[in-house]
């Protein structure tokens, strides 16, 4: 059965990708962005590997690094007026909270696919390519920075 | 002394519906030295019970200053917080009971983030006792004016929030 276009399309772009680089370094590192994340756990129903999870901990310090006009920016400039005392270490979130929790990020079970770069409504988890030793022993980077988001 | 805004069923209650009222504006006619509690009343249940108090002409505390919500779920964290940094002394949420939200779930909602709020200030050594949650049924004025007042004494065993 002859391909359609977008089999073509697909089958070009796999060509493009896998050619001189071998299975298993396709994927990105992730990085997350703690300041800029909402919480909002949508990168946690995309991984596909469960990598991303949503801790039962919410820590208030992470309020007051979140960017001013964000909702928690917000939350961080009415609680700095009344507290006493800079806050205190983590606390459990009650359960319908689903907002303030903290997201867990296991690296060794990620697989590098991007789905939670792309599921980041504020750009909190970021792809980064990862340099690896090509066949003759030179560190070169096998997909640009992004590509894969 | 300014009446609470239930005393009088022509007064204008603040609303809390598609946009936020600022809270400011609720609290601002209290004097200096004048504790302010912000309340937030469901407009099924609480509201009607704080209603019937008013027409009724119960004396209720004058710290109280309401502000009408379509469902305590309606009410966030910033709203508890904001009202707490804007001037108020106390924060409380009254709603429907447990089960008998008429959407549903909406006091679960609120309980939850009440709670939330108050293990926010005890992070920052504030007093939890600033923010509550009440249930009551829309009949139920005598316990909307116990409530009112509970939170009143509560409010007035604490030290001023110091604020910056």
């Amino acid at each position: 059965m002859p391909l359609s276009a977008r089999g073509r399309q697909v089958a070009d772009g796999l060509r493009g990708v896998t050619s001189g680089v071998s299975a298993g370094v396709l994927g990105c590192e992730v990085v997350r962005h703690d300041e800029l994340c909402v919480g909002c756990g949508r990168c946690v129903a995309a991984c596909p590997t469960g990598a991303m999870r949503q801790d039962d901990w919410f820590d208030p310090a992470q309020l007051f690094s979140a960017p001013v006009e964000s909702g928690r920016g917000a939350l961080a400039v009415a609680l700095r007026r009344i507290a006493r005392h800079e806050p205190s270490g983590p606390f459990r979130v009650p359960e319908r909270i689903l907002t303030f929790r903290g997201i867990l990020f296991s690296a060794d079970l990620c697989a590098g696919c991007g789905a939670c770069v792309r599921a980041c409504p504020t750009g909190a988890v970021e792809a980064c390519s990862v340099p690896v030793a090509d066949v003759d022993g030179a560190s070169r980077t096998p997909v640009p920075a992004g590509a894969c988001a | 002394m300014n009446a609470p805004a239930t005393a009088t069923p022509e007064a204008r209650v603040p609303e809390l519906g598609a946009s936020d009222v600022p809270v400011s504006e609720v609290i601002a006619d209290a004097a200096d030295g004048e504790r302010a509690i912000v309340a937030f009343l469901c407009r099924e249940c609480a509201y009607s019970a704080a209603d019937a108090a008013g027409n009724a002409r119960t004396p209720l505390p004058p710290t109280i200053r309401t502000i009408m919500v379509p469902c305590t779920g309606r009410v966030s964290p910033l709203h508890l917080l904001a009202a707490l940094a804007d001037g108020a002394d106390g924060v409380y949420v009254a709603g429907c009971l447990e089960g008998q939200c008429h959407h549903r779930v909406g006091n679960f909602h609120a309980l939850d983030r009440v709670a939330f709020v108050r293990r926010l200030l005890e992070s920052v050594g504030v007093e939890p006792e600033r923010a509550s949650m009440f249930t009551m049924s829309a009949a139920d004025t005598p316990r909307f004016v116990a409530t009112a007042r509970g939170m009143d004494a509560t409010i007035a065993r604490l030290p001023r929030l110091p604020r910056s």
